[in-house]
């Protein structure tokens, strides 16, 4: 260990977090002679004892210290206060356990982990318990009573079962368990009688089984459930153990307890006979997956069940494949012909790839990098004589051997075990190394294992931008600079991110910078706002040429600026007044005020058309009263037209007079109307009132679409010479309008007229046409 | 002449996979409110969320009733109430109301929004503003393109014409890069990217910074699609506003096509009944007409029903064993066929009705006149007289529009006195019509300080009323104002006619407009492919106004087949018409593409138009 601890570790208040994590020392905690001057001091070390963190307490005792999952330290003070530290030794946050504990002070407390998260646990004053299963999300639960439970128990532990959370404790020679509905008593299946007090209690790494320590020196072992005994044994130490955990290996059938007293260390399993250690120093246990550690003042140590791979390969004159060809292969180094012997043995057996295997694993569990050499180099030789072996097996484990080591390393200090690692993940164990701020190291492993850029590289340089955007001493541009320099256009990495990491360390110009590198304008904006920053908001919602962002910026600036700044700023930015104006305010449209607007824009035709709407409207609410029906709304030509039908002709022609209506309109409509009405007789008056400005074809016309052909033949007379032989196959006169167009010579006509010609009944004027045709053409 | 494709035309890429992801989403998103539930949907997303997902899907995942999103509250005694909506303040509005009805009554209900194609800030926050955010949940279906049929997609969104060519709202472009993004992901990357437009540009610079941000996904796959065109529905108005003449354009623009199915009314069906019907390349009939020039499409459905009829003769002469065959196997796909045939044939009979009636000859004889430009006084004439007739409000704006396009805007004085003529048979409200087109560039007024136009006015002030119009002709035939006129001669748009332009054979896409017009999207699109670039097209770049807009993008990876090189889709912002499209497929048979088409929706003159007028509240 690297540390230089003055005081023994029986003085501190210590915990270590699982998976190889920190150690936490709370020194001179609150011991009974209270020596007021001096100020506990807290101490953040990492697994190899370097120090991480030291700070001096200065908030209230603390009862318990506990890291969680997310390898956060949490302090459970007295007063039912967690304050949440950092790996470095910054504050976090803190959060209260609630009143009823603030009220009767912490007796005790339990930090545990689940598949939600960590959990606190913590006894009152009043013995009570309270929980909360996820400090990331705190819900307290408050346990139900233990009935006529008058003292704190003698132990108690919480247990992980169906997801959910319960109490197990001693009172006595009684067990009770506590789940968030009620407590009921339990009593573990073979027990031994004459226990009179529950000592120590513990619970394995995965909640699943329980070991349980008797005033009698006899150790029970069971699952957490209580329904089954596994084993027993009886060590006839009456004495309370410090530390009593599991130490066993998933999926492994051997179960082991260790227990420790001040000197003596003693594992107890399914056996007879126990083995015993002798502790030199004050020492501290930690449960681990698939082992324990055990660290004092000047050691750190690991202690496990050896696994199986290890076990055939490295027993003593075993004759399992793996440690035949490790043989082998070591003969082969010699340049011994034994080694041929010893595979052969092998292949023999047809054992050759499981000897492979074997020795891959056991190279997992090695902590040596020459054993974990020799067994890979023996892996690696058996391979040569196999047809098939898939390498993947043994690449893997190459790759995270040297991501093992590169961790275990002291300077690093994250001892893990093969099984742990698996556990953990590479993506878990790269956030620890961020965590502990060694990007480089992050950085170098992500490249080794050719992780994705957005999950690997990327990731950890926008956690290492977003540290040193905290860094208050160096100045912003150097910041900004040495942040785009490094990140350039990684891919998955966000400035906008980073931007609002520097924001929230108050650097906001910092964060403007940052934000200049974010390409995706939708990410921009909003930061900016948040920032106060609208204007430039504005702009880049503009320049991204999507107007959803323009809206977003809008509608904020709105609530946040006075009408008349609002506006100004609007005016410099006319893409988004007319946004503005064309959703948000809606059209509101008078009239008069259109009018008036429209002299003010120059526009003096629209400024005249609304005037002669407004006097329109004006007339047509008029006709209304004096006429009755319908007036208002319609165009002018439909009033015309609505005053002729309704035969107030004297009307119709002043309005037409008042507003100017066209000569050829004014035809146009009178004809359509006067037809429509069928009035013949005021049509053919009207006919003859002066010479028609649109001719006398639509006149034919309009009477063909009445079917009224005595009236059309009326007009044809008067068409014009250029039109007349359309108006007489209008009213269907074949014969004649084939003479008109013979005494026209128009080709264009002829065959017109031609077409015209149906069957038997115009064959005579068919043959006449032919006839004039030919005629024109011989001339 | 059917559907002809040269032997070696490729394959089109199969599109219902997109259908397919749209249902899935949906359906997700409908699972994600367990149990029964009211479902509202806006009227607009009925009909493409019928092509997508039935009602029968719908009730399999626990839809009890529907309802329609409009302006009456309905009564819905469910639970849970979902509502389908496009994102509108309009719709926000309307489930405020019922959200705090409810909340007024006592009554808790769980209520989702699911916004298509995607939720705009805007919309969050009238819910909030309303205080029913909380109560509601959001949710998006990404749901932008809809395979109306084998090569065409819509996103079905008509209002982006005035979204974005009116109003300058940009919001849409986002939802065309995402759905670009889509194609791309699904059909791989386009190695050949041509656009022109500033909206073109946007969608393509956004759906690019999409493919950057994930990118990697699209790398090292096989392009499917060769080539990709983006084009701006205001590169090219003119052929829009033209009367359309093909098969397919003609019943859009007289019953008009929606979501790629038409409803028949009973003048039609020759029965009392209305009835819907798909029109896709699975309807074969359809499928052998739809791209015809409506001249030859009588012939060619009578040809069809003696062709048929014979096929039915046939059984005469079968002896029992062949008869068995022949009604097993032939019997239901003639008579299918019969069906089709005798819809058609009705739909071409009301068609020609309504044609005769309004002077259609008459008509298109105008429009040619203007695209040629000729006898310009003449037509402009014919335009006040079609105002003073109230023949159509929309088809007056239309020739309008047409006018001012092709001549470079309006002469004052004909400016003012069709407005007014306008003005007074249609009302006042139509001052912002003509305010909104002036703006959208479709309908102004020519500047009074062109030098010609000056000349013009005092020439006219020395002579005679009558004389003065002979002088404005005169000026106007010599003028080369127009952009149109000009761009139309460099690309040679009016094909030169010698002789009768035989429309049952067509020579080139003009066959479209009667053999009097080559659409000129269709033409860019035609060139630039040619060249595979812009190159020597910069005049007509810089007199569509787009120096700066028109963009190529190649990839140096010849990892494109032949065949997807052939493969070309044509994106149309702002919406194409169907004219366009049988041009494009013409074009494709002649050269051996294969065209996809891509619009926000698909559209005619009349729905320009009509997006552009302000009608009353």
């Amino acid at each position: 260990m690297d540390w230089d601890l003055k005081e023994e570790l029986r003085d501190c208040l210590v915990a270590a977090a699982p998976y190889g994590g920190p150690i936490a020392l709370l020194r001179n905690p609150w011991r009974k002679e209270k020596a007021a001057s001096v100020r506990p001091v807290l101490e953040i070390y990492s697994a190899s004892g370097m120090p991480l963190a030291s700070l001096l307490w200065k908030s209230g005792p603390v009862v318990s210290l506990g890291w969680s999952a997310e390898e956060e330290l949490l302090c459970v003070q007295e007063d039912g206060v967690v304050l949440v530290y950092g790996l470095h030794g910054d504050f976090r946050r803190h959060f209260s356990m609630g009143n009823e504990v603030l009220q009767n002070r912490v007796l005790d407390a339990r930090i545990f982990h689940t598949e939600f998260g960590s959990g606190v646990a913590i006894l009152t004053g009043a013995h009570r318990f309270t929980l909360s299963a996820n400090v990331g999300d705190l819900k307290l639960r408050r346990m139900p009573e233990v009935p006529g439970l008058q003292s704190a128990p003698s132990c108690w532990t919480t247990l992980c079962q169906d997801r959910v959370a319960h109490i197990l404790l001693a009172v006595g020679p009684d067990l009770y368990l506590l789940d968030h509905a009620a407590c009921s008593s339990v009593t573990p299946p073979g027990l031994a009688p004459g226990v009179s007090s529950f000592l120590q209690m513990a619970v394995s790494f995965t909640y699943r089984h329980l070991a349980l320590f008797t005033d009698t020196g006899y150790i029970w072992m069971g699952t957490a459930s209580l329904k089954e005994k596994l084993c027993e044994f009886n060590c006839n130490i009456r004495a309370p153990p410090k530390q009593m955990v599991w130490c066993s290996r998933p999926r492994s059938k051997e179960r082991a307890v260790v227990v420790a007293w001040e000197r003596r260390l003693m594992v107890v399993g399914d056996a007879p006979e126990s083995i015993q250690f002798v502790l030199d120093e004050d020492s501290y246990l930690v449960p681990e997956l698939d082992g324990v550690r055990i660290f004092s003042r000047s050691t750190h140590e690991f202690l496990h069940e050896v696994p199986v791979a290890s076990e055939e390969i490295f027993k003593i004159a075993s004759m399992a494949p793996g440690a035949l060809l490790l043989e082998a292969q070591k003969e082969y180094e010699k340049e011994s012909q034994k080694a041929d012997e010893y595979l052969r043995e092998i292949q023999e057996l047809g054992q050759l790839t499981q000897a492979v295997q074997q020795c891959i694993e056991a190279a997992g569990h090695e902590h040596r990098p020459d054993m974990q050499k020799s067994l890979l180099r023996a892996a690696s030789f058996g391979k040569c004589f196999l047809d098939r072996f898939p390498p993947d097996s043994f690449v893997r484990m190459c790759q995270d051997l040297r991501v093992l080591n590169a961790v275990r390393d002291y300077h690093i200090g994250i001892p893990l075990t093969y099984s742990q690692y698996k556990q953990l993940t590479i993506q878990v164990l790269l956030d620890r190394l961020v965590l502990r701020r060694l990007y480089p190291l992050a950085i170098q492993i992500c490249e080794y294992l050719r992780l994705p850029e957005v999950q690997g590289v990327s990731r950890i340089l926008a956690h290492w931008a977003c540290y040193k955007v905290q860094q208050k001493d160096v100045s912003d541009e150097d910041v900004a600079r040495a942040i785009n320099q490094k990140l350039g256009d990684t891919p998955g990495v966000s400035y906008s991110d980073i931007a609002a990491r520097a924001y929230g360390c108050g650097r906001t110009e910092l964060a403007i910078k940052l934000l200049e590198y974010e390409p995706r304008s939708g990410e921009q904006v909003p930061l900016l706002l948040k920032m106060k920053r609208s204007k430039l908001a504005l702009s880049k919602a503009i320049e991204s040429g999507d107007t959803d962002l323009v809206f977003t910026v809008l509608l904020h600036l709105k609530n946040e600026l006075n009408r008349g700044d609002f506006f100004m700023t609007l005016r410099n930015q006319p893409m988004a007044l007319s946004l503005y104006r064309q959703r948000i305010e809606g059209r509101v449209a008078a009239l008069q005020t259109a009018a008036d607007a429209f002299y003010k824009a120059k526009n003096e035709f629209a400024a005249k058309a609304t005037e002669d709407q407004m006097r329109l409207l004006r007339l047509q609410r008029r006709l209304e009263d004096e006429l009755g029906g319908r007036f208002l709304d319609l165009s002018l030509h439909d009033t015309v037209t609505t005053l002729i039908l309704g035969g107030h002709n004297k009307r119709a022609e002043q309005l037409a007079r008042d507003f100017r209506i066209p000569d050829k309109r004014l035809w146009w409509l009178k004809l359509t109307a006067l037809a429509d009405l069928e009035d013949w007789e005021e049509l053919e008056k009207f006919s003859k009132s002066k010479k028609s400005p649109i001719g006398y074809l639509p006149f034919v016309e309009i009477c063909m679409k009445q079917h009224n052909k005595y009236e059309a033949k009326k007009y044809t007379s008067r068409v014009g010479p250029e039109q007349k032989v359309k108006a007489l196959l209008l009213v269907g006169d074949v014969a004649q309008a084939a003479d008109v167009a013979i005494e026209h010579r128009n080709e264009a006509e002829l065959s017109l007229v031609l077409s015209h010609c149906t069957g038997a009944t115009d064959g005579a004027t068919a043959d006449k046409i032919q006839r004039a045709r030919a005629q024109a053409q011989k001339k | 002449m059917a559907f002809p494709h040269r032997p070696d035309a490729p394959e089109l890429p199969d599109f219902s996979m997109l259908k397919r992801l749209a249902r899935d989403q949906l359906i997700y998103l409908l699972e994600q409110l367990p149990g029964k539930k009211d479902l509202f949907i806006e009227a607009d997303l009925m009909s493409p969320l019928d092509r997508i997902a039935n009602v029968s899907i719908l009730k399999q995942h626990e839809v009890d009733k529907l309802y329609k999103v409009e302006s009456k509250p309905a009564v819905s005694s469910s639970e849970q109430l979902c509502f389908l909506v496009r994102p509108r303040i309009k719709n926000m509005r309307y489930i405020a109301n019922l959200v705090n009805a409810d909340k007024l009554a006592g009554r808790t209900r769980k209520y989702k929004v699911i916004f298509s194609p995607q939720k705009f800030y805007a919309c969050e926050m009238v819910l909030e503003e309303e205080g029913i955010y909380g109560d509601v949940s959001c949710d998006e279906w990404a749901f932008s393109l809809l395979p109306l049929d084998v090569d065409l997609l819509s996103m079905e969104l008509p209002e982006f014409f005035r979204d974005y060519f009116l109003e300058g709202d940009q919001r849409w472009i986002n939802t065309v890069a995402q759905a670009l993004h889509l194609l791309s992901t699904l059909y791989g990357p386009f190695p050949n990217c041509y656009g022109i437009g500033r909206c073109a540009k946007m969608s393509y610079e956004l759906w690019r910074k999409l493919e950057d941000e994930e990118d990697g996904e699209t790398k090292g796959r096989r392009p499917e699609i060769g080539h990709i065109f983006l084009l701006d529905r205001d590169m090219d108005f003119v052929t829009a506003l033209c009367s359309q003449v093909v098969y397919e354009g003609l019943v859009d623009d007289t019953f008009r096509i929606k979501c790629g199915s038409v409803d028949f009314g009973p003048e039609v069906t020759s029965s009392d009944k209305s009835l819907k019907v798909l029109l896709n390349a699975e309807d074969k009939v359809f499928n052998e007409i739809r791209n015809e020039h409506f001249s030859n499409v009588f012939g060619f459905l009578s040809q069809k029903a003696r062709n048929l009829q014979a096929q039915y003769d046939r059984r005469r002469g079968m002896d029992i064993k062949q008869m068995k065959n022949f009604v097993s196997q032939e019997l239901k796909g003639l008579k299918q066929e019969h069906r089709l045939l005798s819809l058609h044939i009705g739909a071409c009979e009301s068609i020609m009705k309504k044609k005769t009636k309004q002077d259609f000859q008459e008509l298109i004889k105008t429009e040619h006149a203007l695209l040629e430009g000729f006898n310009i006084r003449e037509s402009t004439s014919y335009i006040e007289e079609h105002i003073d007739r109230q023949v159509s409000p929309i088809e007056s704006l239309r020739l309008m529009c047409l006018l001012s396009i092709t001549e470079n805007g309006l002469i004052p004085k004909d400016y003012r006195s069709l407005k007014t003529q306008y003005l007074q048979s249609y009302g006042p409200e139509h001052l912002l019509t003509f305010s909104n087109l002036r703006r959208a560039g479709l309908l102004t007024e020519q500047a009074p300080g062109d030098t010609l136009t000056a000349v013009e006015s005092k020439v006219s002030k020395l002579v005679t009323d009558k004389a003065a119009g002979k002088i404005t002709d005169a000026f106007s035939s010599l003028a080369k104002r127009s952009n149109f006129r000009a761009i139309s001669k460099k690309l040679n748009l009016i094909p030169r006619v010698d002789g009768e332009y035989d429309l049952k054979v067509p020579r080139d896409m003009a066959y479209v407009f009667s053999g009097a017009y080559v659409p000129l999207s269709c033409r860019i699109i035609e060139q630039v492919l040619e060249r595979r670039s812009w190159q020597g097209l910069d005049e007509v770049v810089r007199l569509l106004n787009c120096s700066e807009l028109a963009f190529t993008d190649m990839t140096k990876e010849d990892k494109a087949s032949s065949e997807s090189l052939r493969l070309i889709l044509v994106v149309f912002l702002g919406g194409c018409t169907f004219s366009e499209i049988s041009a494009l497929r013409f074009l494709g048979r002649e050269k051996g593409y294969r065209f996809i088409f891509l619009t926000t929706a698909v559209t005619n003159s009349a729905r320009l138009m009509e997006a552009m007028s302000e009608v009353k509240a």
